[in-house]
């Protein structure tokens, strides 16, 4: 399993691989040769990409290429069809223990919110750590009154979503996911459905969520955003990973074609 | 020059005239043009000249001995006097129950135990033949609800849901056998109670003991046949497709009418199951087909995400299924819901059809039976419209406010 990780990886605790720069680090994400297809539509094609633990990855693309996509093949919310899928060393097959510890891996963040409606922002960030790990109900609650505190909504754990704004909600959604203790964020365009005021609210969480070394994966067209956070940026089109590079080289010196005029429709 | 849009063009107008106030009223709902201030003179005579032949009927012609003299029968048929107890232990048990939701929901659990504590109340200080220990036990039940009332107390909030679900249960079979007493195979009769024959549990009692029994097993029964058939397995999919829709194909008159007379050739010789059993049973299957398509249809209105967020968080499919899509999916149905127990309480009356002697068949042996009563069809049948309309109505109205609660957390 450890093939092809480097060797200053092998054998340190997470923190101290933390301290690493980045090409040193362990890959947490491996996609090899990876296909996928709705029907005859395919819908990823030959995706190979490896993502180091810690790294921030914002993935953008024309609308339909697949980005959303990608993000639920690395959760397994769908399935891919050919090529290998590797998270923090667990591989993707159809057994049901590698699916329960891949989704205990992985925390997701949806455009639109998906909190549970009938349910508190307290009970929906509790529910799982108390269904899936088992979490005395005291514990949880204390837990994700910490996360709320770490979103900056303290004072809204007893209200239900639909008394929240967006941006309340999708800061709740986010401590949902925290909740679980991932290694990864999956966000999939967590600010287009916020009006401009929330938008900063949400991106202030992520970065401060970056800032302490989660690996995520975004799927995001806010580009002040990735310029400013992302370790690296994917471009996807027509269900291929057509260029990934550094934030400055993506925006100064693309590569593809593709990419300059699709950077120079959205900015 | 920095003034608000209000300062530089002064307060906003108010609204015409003709359009606040009751005469504002008026004319916006019932006069606002030619062809419906016609509709609404010609409707507003034929009512008064129906309200007028009403009253006048009501104060000259009718006459309501068939009800006042029966009294007894419409509640409990013909349940033998000496046991009239054991109806109002049965009483006080659901009495205790209602102090319980009192306790656990307050709103409009606390309205209705509150009506119905007093209307009881007040019936048993009616001056009206009554031994004094039965007349005792129906003044009892304003104690029996604060009971029930002050025992919620020892239950944890969290639980007062589950646990009222767990005695309520317990109360109806409590109450069932109670009433009945009708010896069980290999038990005898329960509590050394004497059995009375199944005809003489009627009347009003019966009609609601039925109604409860189908009420409380359909619901889950219902969950059980939709999330059968919404599963993947093919064989169970199929086994709870094929009910469904066969329950959904036959009237409950003839599903009665083959309880009474097939099921029975499929028990064993020695086993005798009364009618009041079967019936139910019948009733519970029959609305538990309905209570299905209901839920699947609210449980399809749930957005997929939902499940997906789920899914993401780890949880298993089961777990998704009972905290997230079901209890969603069930909220999107509380109309429904109730509009079938209302259907449901209203269809107990079809029993007749297998000998038993419900409310509506008491009323109709009244008028048959004596020749004096002959001519009262009119008040028996108002009088029986008027029963149904009361317990249909105030599962109407609780619906409703459990409605206006859960909708806090809706979107
Ligand atoms: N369940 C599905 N069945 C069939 N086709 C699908 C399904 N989900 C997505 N697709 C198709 O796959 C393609 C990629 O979809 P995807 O949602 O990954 O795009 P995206 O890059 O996230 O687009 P957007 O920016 O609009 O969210 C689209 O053409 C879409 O129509
Ligand atoms: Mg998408």
């Amino acid at each position: 399993m450890q093939d092809d990780q480097p060797a200053a990886a092998n054998g340190m605790s997470k923190s101290d691989i933390l301290q690493l720069p980045l090409e040193q680090r362990d890959d947490i994400i491996i996609y090899e040769g990876v296909h996928k297809w709705f029907g005859t539509f395919c819908v990823l094609r030959d995706i190979n990409v490896r993502i180091k633990r810690g790294e921030v990855v914002v993935v953008f693309g024309p609308s339909g290429s697949g980005k959303s996509t990608f993000l639920r093949t690395i959760n397994r919310l769908e399935q891919h069809q050919r090529g290998r899928i590797v998270v923090d060393g667990i591989e993707m097959t159809n057994d049901i223990r590698n699916l329960d510890a891949i989704r205990r891996e992985t925390g997701m963040v949806f455009q639109q919110f998906n909190l549970f409606p009938h349910m508190t922002a307290l009970s929906n960030i509790t529910l799982a750590p108390m269904r899936v790990r088992h979490m005395p109900r005291r514990e949880a609650e204390e837990a994700a009154m910490q996360l709320l505190e770490r979103v900056g909504i303290p004072e809204q754990a007893a209200k239900y979503p639909a008394e929240l704004s967006g941006g309340q909600q999708q800061r709740v959604a986010i401590a949902r996911a925290l909740a679980m203790q991932p290694q990864i964020m999956l966000f999939d365009e967590p600010t287009s459905a916020l009006d401009p005021e929330m938008i900063k609210e949400v991106l202030d969480v992520m970065r401060e969520l970056a800032a302490t070394g989660m690996t995520m994966v975004c799927v995001t067209h806010e580009m002040g955003f990735a310029r400013e956070v992302a370790d690296r940026m994917a471009l996807f089109d027509e269900g291929m990973l057509l260029e990934t590079g550094t934030p400055e080289q993506i925006f100064n010196n693309p590569q593809e074609e593709r990419t300059k005029t699709f950077l120079d429709q959205i900015l | 020059m920095s003034t608000t849009t209000a300062e530089r063009f002064g307060p906003a107008p108010p609204p015409p005239a003709f359009t606040v106030g009751w005469q504002g009223w008026l004319r916006m709902n019932l006069f606002s043009s030619w062809s419906s201030g016609i509709v609404t003179i010609a409707l507003g005579v034929a009512l008064f000249f129906a309200a007028l032949g009403g009253v006048r009927w009501l104060i000259f012609t009718s006459d309501w001995a068939v009800i006042t003299d029966r009294v007894p029968l419409y509640i409990v048929g013909t349940y033998p006097r000496e046991y009239y107890w054991r109806p109002e232990i049965a009483l006080l048990l659901v009495s205790g129950l209602m102090g319980m939701a009192w306790r656990t929901w307050g709103g409009p659990a606390r309205g209705f135990a509150a009506a119905f504590g007093a209307l009881v109340f007040v019936v048993a200080l009616i001056p009206y033949q009554m031994d004094v220990l039965y007349r005792a036990l129906l003044l009892a039940v304003p104690a029996a609800m604060a009971g029930g009332y002050y025992c919620a107390h020892f239950i944890p909030e969290q639980s007062r849901t589950k646990w009222f679900g767990i005695t309520g249960a317990g109360v109806l079979i409590a109450s069932l056998l109670v009433i009945a007493g009708f010896s069980l195979p290999g038990i005898g009769s329960p509590a050394g109670l004497h059995p009375v024959t199944e005809s003489e549990v009627g009347g009003l009692m019966l009609n609601l003991l039925l109604a409860a029994f189908g009420i409380i097993a359909s619901l889950p029964i219902g969950i059980a046949l939709a999330l059968g058939r919404r599963s993947r397995l093919p064989v169970l999919k199929f086994a709870c497709v094929a009910f469904i829709e066969t329950i959904r194909g036959v009237p409950l008159i003839t599903l009665l009418f083959m309880s009474r007379h097939l099921l029975p050739l499929t028990f064993p010789e020695n086993i005798d199951v009364s009618l009041l059993y079967l019936s139910g049973i019948t009733i519970t299957i029959f609305s538990s087909a309905y209570m299905a398509e209901n839920v699947r249809g609210g449980m399809a209105a749930v957005s997929p995400q939902q499940s997906q967020a789920g899914e993401a968080l780890g949880l298993k499919q089961w777990q998704t299924t009972l905290f997230i899509t079901l209890p969603q999916g069930l909220r999107n149905i509380i109309p429904a819901i109730v509009g079938q127990f209302i259907s449901l309480f209203k269809d107990t009356s079809l029993v007749f059809i297998i000998g038993m002697l419900d409310l509506v068949e008491i009323g109709r042996a009244g008028l048959s039976g004596k020749i004096e009563y002959s001519d009262n069809g009119m008040e028996v049948y108002l009088f029986l419209a008027l029963v149904f309309w009361v317990f249909t109505f105030s599962m109407a109205y609780i619906s409703r406010r459990i409605e206006r609660t859960l909708g806090v957390g809706r979107r």
